[in-house]
């Protein structure tokens, strides 16, 4: 029977609902002492003292480290601009200056609250128009000294506070914009969105013999060894990163974080691990979030209506290193005229340093703003040619063969229509709209998106007792990728039940590169890698079992935990006899399997700063929102959602709908309740998970599901990615909802219910001036 | 001080700080490291335990206030019926995925449903107000409670 498709039970489930998982914050060692940064409480400045001798000289106090310690090196994921401490200037509140081992947490930090730290506060650069001004302060003044993590030829256009741009400026823009019937123009921002995973940031690291092992709970090991070997001035080879069970990521636990910190600390604490725990307010104050952006765009109509020209630019905020984000940059070219008809378009995005943490990865990266702002914006369009706002986008909808601005072909674009579709059978949209009453409104939203490409590697060992180990540095960093989806894919190739396949936690040391848990990537990547290693398991079987039957190994299949003579299922032998067998004879067999999906065609010359030219494995959503407004308290209730995706297959219908019902909260979080706003000084206003508001259980609706399959010919049994389109959409139809309620356009993410007064009152007196006229 | 109390049906005999919280005593001198640190200031309710049947955030709870009660932690619903059937379910349900929050919603719902056995969802959404899960959007988490209370039923 198959196990694709079928409802399994993750294989970490158990352990995780007794208490028995082991997190990242759990991991202990013999003689393991504590750690704790001292962190600027600026955002911007000088350091005029430091000095750590208060620290050093307290009992318990094993080492205090700062910039001095440190080699002077920089170091980063995309442009190396990064120290690991602050040396003269701090750049952003919570920047580590020191840091301190001692016997305890609690003396650890009293010894960094000892370290006398004097900062002369700078101005600092939290505007993000101002940044780019000719007179606006560098961030970094030595910014063209900065070499980019693969080398100078790996550059990419940047300049002072710019921290990356990417252009694109095809013909016919301005001549569509100059004979335009009508032009319709939008401005939209969105504040910062803090990932917060419930697990804390923590690392225990160990140096010894020469090597640093750093124990982390991480989404992708191996580029935290890259990071750390940069930091730490050594060969990526001499660092070794071991993955633990990570109570939640998404994308914050890309990157490097305390991890580099606890490998210094124990090399200057003679070896002994050193533990590192974030507290939350460090946590949120210093996690790479999903950055705030700018967005402008403008469309031009002819007089049908149709739009015949779009202009859009983005300006996103870096924060005070670069991280991830300028790899992003070219997002804005495969979202602005992403599922909808708009002419040329030319399209700038702009990723800004300022003084205030560094952004990174927060699934959907930069794609939950942008299709908030085209989406907004279509509604806006359809608002001023006072036509139905479905029946608009239905007639500017991408089908099949679509060219996109990049040049990249659209064979199967058709499938939006589908999701249209489905969502009108579940929730007819002339229904909505005759049922409307008052403070209730509808939106709804499309978009494409990606499946990460990048390479995975995975070792089917087999056991001698018929069990199957996965070795693979692949992450579960809560999806069930891999303890549902990698799991389920190699017990089907081997013909066992998913309890008998072992998936090993990551550690560098042992299993090869992976690309992490990033960009819905690992069900289909590591997915088939697995089947790769898994097949060449099965020809080893069949070579063994060919002696065992005395039959060629051609007419032998793996099925029912046996190796078999097709159409003579009665001639078998076990899979632990054959594996028994090949280990005294042939030798221990395992498989090994690589994958990786080519970049899609494309046109090099459509843009500069091309860092991600093309979206592969693409994926197609649709989403509808019903909203309620309260009009007393501002409050905005989400009553029904809906999802159409393109999933490729369903692997685990479990993990699918997790990670849609999973993501559609996050999403709703983002539209409604998670403020995250940045003061003038370019400290955050919100800095526990007090202030800073999660969605509740009370919060989201149950979210209507409607996968659309149309298996991938290269995925294993047809996977794309599914963790990240769930994200992309609940601003945009949230927003738009939300305006169609209450007759205000709310331009501005996230809608707290003070914006939604604020609108109301303005309505209202509107009405009333109208009213004495 | 020496606080005396029974952890999940054992007596304990445990050697305290003044300003120690419940969590730092179950997980640093107990070692019991199932109740989770979230953070560390009664928001998230991750390390929610039960103290003498009622729900509380361990991270705000005086160790030394437990002297003479008794505490119940993930590690001990393994022995509980009600315990047990929840965590079946929500492994069965999908109402896991990092499962970070797991333990604390565990420890929630056992205290929910011996109050009271059969509450509505609306019920169950307010119940659940003190502990977030920033993985699964909540639903399968209901899903698991609902497949507990039938098949408690069906018994």
């Amino acid at each position: 029977m198959s196990v694709i498709g079928e409802r399994v039970p993750r294989s970490d489930g158990r352990a995780k609902a007794s208490g028995d998982a082991e997190y990242g914050v759990d991991h202990a060692e013999p003689g393991m002492i504590w750690g704790a940064l001292v962190r600027s409480p600026v955002s911007s400045g000088r350091i005029t003292r430091l000095d750590t001798a208060p620290a050093l000289a307290m009992p318990g106090v094993h080492a205090v480290v700062t910039a001095a310690d440190a080699p002077d090196t920089r170091a980063g994921w995309v442009l190396r601009d990064q120290r690991l401490f602050a040396a003269d200037r701090v750049l952003y509140e919570g920047q580590p200056v020191a840091a301190v081992a001692a016997d305890t947490l609690e003396l650890a930090r009293e010894a960094a609250a000892a370290v006398v730290l004097e900062i002369e506060p700078l101005p600092a650069v939290v505007d993000l128009d101002a940044a780019l001004r000719p007179d606006a302060p560098l961030v970094h003044p030595d910014w063209e000294s900065y070499v980019p993590a693969l080398g100078p030829d790996a550059d990419y256009p940047r300049h002072g506070n710019l921290a990356a741009e990417s252009v694109s400026d095809p013909p016919g823009v301005d001549d569509a914009f100059a004979r335009a019937h009508r032009v319709v123009t939008d401005e939209f921002v969105v504040q910062r969105q803090y990932q917060a995973y419930i697990e804390p940031k923590s690392a225990v690291g160990t140096y010894r013999d020469g090597r640093y092992t750093v124990h982390t709970a991480h989404q992708f090991p191996y580029n935290v060894r890259d990071r750390v070997s940069q930091f730490l001035d050594v060969r990526p080879s001499a660092v070794r990163i071991v993955g633990h069970t990570i109570g939640g990521g998404f994308g914050a636990k890309l990157d490097a974080a305390l991890e580099p910190y606890a490998a210094l600390l124990s090399k200057a604490a003679r070896g002994r691990a050193v533990k590192l725990v974030n507290t939350r307010t460090e946590d949120l104050l210093t996690c790479p979030s999903r950055e705030g952006a700018i967005t402008r765009v403008r469309s031009a109509l002819d007089e049908d209506g149709t739009i015949i020209a779009r202009e859009l630019e983005v300006i996103a905020d870096n924060g005070a290193y670069s991280g991830e984000m300028p790899w992003l940059a070219s997002i804005a070219l495969h979202c602005a005229r992403g599922v909808y008809q708009a002419g040329p378009t030319r399209v700038t995005a702009r990723l800004v340093y300022t003084n205030t943490a560094p952004t990174g990865a927060f699934r959907g990266v930069n794609g939950t703003y942008l299709y908030h702002a085209v989406e907004r914006h279509m509604d806006h369009i359809a608002a001023e040619l006072g036509v139905d706002r479905r029946e608009y986008r239905l007639r500017h909808l991408f089908d099949d063969g679509e060219e996109l601005l990049n040049g990249q072909v659209l064979t199967d674009a058709g499938i939006l229509r589908e999701g249209f579709d489905a969502i009108e059978a579940a929730a007819p949209w002339a229904k909505l709209e005759a049922e409307r009453r008052p403070y209730r409104g509808v939106g709804i939203a499309a978009a494409w998106w990606l499946t990460n490409p990048m390479p995975g590697t995975a070792v089917v060992k087999l056991h001698e007792d018929g069990t199957a180990a996965v070795i693979t540095a692949a992450t579960d960093n809560g999806s069930g990728a891999v303890s549902m989806g990698v799991t389920q894919i190699v017990a089907e190739r081997l013909g066992i039940p998913p309890s008998d396949v072992f998936v090993t936690l990551p550690d560098t040391d042992v299993a090869g590169f992976d690309a992490g848990s990033q960009g819905s990537r690992t069900t289909r990547i590591v997915g088939k890698a697995s089947q790769i290693a898994a097949d060449e398991v099965i020809t080893k079987l069949k070579d063994v079992a060919a002696g065992l039957l005395e039959a060629a190994a051609d007419d032998l299949e793996v099925a029912d935990g046996t190796v078999r003579v097709k159409g003579a299922p009665g001639t078998s032998v076990p899979i632990a006899v054959v594996a028994a067998t090949a280990t005294n004879t042939v030798g221990p067999i395992q498989g090994t399997g690589s994958f990786v999906t080519p970049f899609p065609d494309f046109n090099p010359g459509c843009a500069t700063g091309l860092m991600l030219p093309s979206f592969p494995t693409p994926t197609y959503h649709v989403h509808l929102a019903e909203v309620e407004v309260d009009p007393v308290t501002g409050t905005v209730q989400v009553l029904r959602y809906l999802v159409a995706q393109e999933v490729g297959a369903v692997i685990s219908p479990d993990g699918t709908y997790g990670q849609v019902m999973g993501g559609v909260t996050q999403g709703i979080g983002y539209a409604l309740h998670e403020s995250l706003r940045i003061g003038e000084d370019g400290r955050y206003r919100e800095r526990t998970l007090e202030s800073y508001r999660l969605p509740l259980a009370g919060d989201v609706p149950r979210v209507e599901f409607f996968p659309l399959e149309h298996p991938d010919p290269d995925g294993p049994h047809g996977a794309k990615g599914v963790g990240e389109g769930p994200i992309l959409l609940p601003a945009a139809v949230i927003a738009n909802a939300v305006g169609d309620a209450i007759g205000r356009p709310l331009n501005n993410i996230p809608i707290t219910p003070e914006e939604v007064l604020a609108a109301l009152q303005t309505a209202e007196l509107r009405n009333v001036e109208e009213h004495m006229r | 001080m020496d606080v005396t109390l029974t952890v999940n049906g054992r007596r304990e005999q445990v050697e305290v700080g003044p300003a120690e919280t419940l969590l730092g005593m179950l997980r640093e001198r107990l070692r019991l490291t199932g109740t989770k640190e979230g953070c560390n200031e009664g928001e998230c309710g991750a390390c929610t335990v039960l103290v003498d049947g009622l729900p509380v955030d361990s991270c705000i709870y005086s160790a030394a206030a437990t002297s003479g009660r008794s505490v119940e932690t993930v590690e001990g619903l393994a022995d509980d019926d009600l315990g047990r059937d929840l965590q079946a379910a929500f492994v069965a349900a999908g109402g896991v995925q990092c499962g970070f929050c797991t333990p604390g919603f565990l420890t929630t719902l056992v205290a929910v449903l011996r109050e009271n056995p059969e509450p509505s969802e609306p019920e169950l959404r307010e119940a659940l107000a003190g502990n977030i899960c920033r993985c699964t959007g909540y639903s399968q988490i209901l899903d698991a409670v609902a497949a507990t209370i039938s098949g408690r039923n069906r018994r």
